[in-house]
């Protein structure tokens, strides 16, 4: 009989050292993730880490409330005994972390009683849990696991139909109108509904009544040539006697040029 | 009035003629801040840049077509920065499975003499906004988050009213021509913008 419990409990403490060497090597491969690629993180991997902290929690859950682990409540430790000198097998087995099994370590390390502020959490809990009686417990318990089960059900089975459901609902609240699409783009493609500008003062004050860009350049040109001097025009008059230069590419400003000197030019050649 | 086509065009510099991939939408002022949170997290990680740019829309009219249009911008955040002028060419018609509008871009940048280079050249100023907004990343895609505001006087940058209710999201990318595999990346993350922004190819000529 004897044999047995302790063959079980070599057993279930193997099975727990191992889980909690799994969540110990799970944890600090994530700090480091976190740690020295914070930038490259995205938001699912992060997520990831945390299913995966949480699953190891959940196995080790499972593992204490197994029937086959013995209830460690009725397992003292004792330890037999206490030396000031540094033990290296200690050292080696706890990963450099324990290197002394002295009177220091010990109330740390072997204590069985939870945090002063946690123990103080559990006895409000439980005195809140003896206050609302049974009866209100199994409703709360109950309410629960329905809300639990729908949330389950609704993530678990993707509908089309229920995709159009909600859209429709969603439709009430719309976060874009097409109508204004359709105004900003004509406004950033050609100016739709922004005023159009008058020619700007580079057009000289003493011809007023000028009329606005519609009607072609072509007058613009001779005020042009006309007030800045002789340059307009001997350049269009250069580019008027070599036609056709090679390798040139058309343009419709050289022919602007060309076209307002050939028509309108004010010194006759 | 076009840009000459790619196979036509000398090669005198060492640029490659690049292409624009373009995604727009739009969404409402009161569901900005839900599209701002999913793209900080969609994402490259980097603090999103505001950005408050005041555009010029310039045109030249020939005798023949269309005319010729250029876009000054210069940022009102950092007065002292060069102006960057684009060239942005009409969209391409290829196939009507690419998901995205690709246009010819060309970019430069210029000093603070711009307009009134380009008003010597013959250009005149067509239109002018003031867009203020977010740039976020995501590799080689840049999402742009505006809100487009109309200028009241010309030339006066402070005197601004909203042009809409609503913000102005583009996605766009700026490649090499014929990489087609661009417009699929883009499809596959305007598909987790949904259903917040509705992102898709827009054809301007259609809203003329």
């Amino acid at each position: 009989m004897q044999q047995r419990e302790e063959k079980q409990l070599e057993a279930s403490l193997e099975s727990l050292h191992a889980r909690v060497a799994h969540l110990k090597g799970s944890l600090q491969s994530f700090i480091l993730k976190l740690e020295n690629e914070h930038d490259r993180l995205t938001w699912p991997s992060v997520l990831d880490n945390f299913a995966l902290l949480s699953g190891q929690l959940n196995t080790i859950n499972k593992v204490l409330k197994n029937e086959k682990t013995p209830s460690y409540r009725s397992q003292v430790i004792i330890p037999l005994l206490l030396s000031p000198d540094r033990d290296e097998e200690l050292v080696k087995l706890t990963e450099q972390r324990v290197p002394v099994f002295s009177h220091e370590i010990v109330p740390d390390h072997l204590r069985t009683k939870p945090d002063p502020e946690v123990e103080e959490q559990e006895k409000h809990l439980s005195a809140e849990a003896a206050r609302i009686g049974p009866e209100v417990a199994q409703k709360q318990i109950q309410t629960l696991n329905k809300l639990c089960s729908n949330l389950l059900e609704k993530l678990n089975n993707p509908r089309d139909d229920r995709d159009s459901e909600s859209s429709a609902l969603r439709q009430n609240k719309p976060s874009f109108n097409p109508a204004d699409t359709n105004a900003l783009v004509a406004a950033v493609g050609f100016g739709k509904g922004l005023s159009k500008c008058r020619p700007p003062g580079s057009v000289p004050p003493g011809h007023p009544g000028q009329p606005t860009m519609s009607t072609g350049p072509t007058l613009q040109q001779v005020t042009i040539a006309g007030t800045t001097g002789h340059q307009a025009g001997m350049g269009g008059q250069v580019a008027q006697q070599q036609p056709g230069q090679p390798g040139k590419m058309p343009s419709s400003i050289k022919t602007n040029i060309k076209s307002a000197s050939a028509s309108m030019h004010p010194y006759n050649r | 009035m076009e840009a000459p086509p790619v196979t036509v065009m000398p090669v005198t510099g060492g640029t490659i003629n690049m292409m624009e991939y373009l995604l727009q939408g739009s969404v409402l002022d009161q569901s900005l801040e839900s599209l701002l949170h999913r793209l900080r997290g969609l994402c490259d990680n980097m603090e999103p840049e505001s950005f408050a740019d005041h555009e010029l829309v310039y045109l030249l009219k020939g005798q023949q077509g269309n005319p010729f249009m250029l876009r000054g911008r210069r940022s009102l955040l950092h007065p002292t920065a060069p102006w960057h002028l684009r060239y942005l060419g009409q969209p391409e018609v290829g196939d009507k499975s690419r998901h995205a509008l690709v246009r010819n871009c060309v970019d430069v940048a210029a000093s603070h003499s711009l307009p009134e280079f380009l008003n010597e050249m013959g250009f005149r100023m067509d239109h002018e906004f003031v867009a203020k907004g977010q740039v976020f990343r995501k590799g080689a895609m840049k999402v742009v988050v505006s809100k487009l505001l109309r200028v009241l006087a010309t030339g006066n940058t402070e005197n601004t009213e909203p042009l809409s209710l609503s913000y102005l999201v583009e996605l766009s990318v700026l490649a090499p021509a014929g990489q087609d595999t661009v417009s699929e990346d883009m499809r596959s993350f305007a598909e987790q913008l949904k259903p917040l922004v509705h992102l898709e190819k827009i054809d301007p000529k259609r809203l003329m």
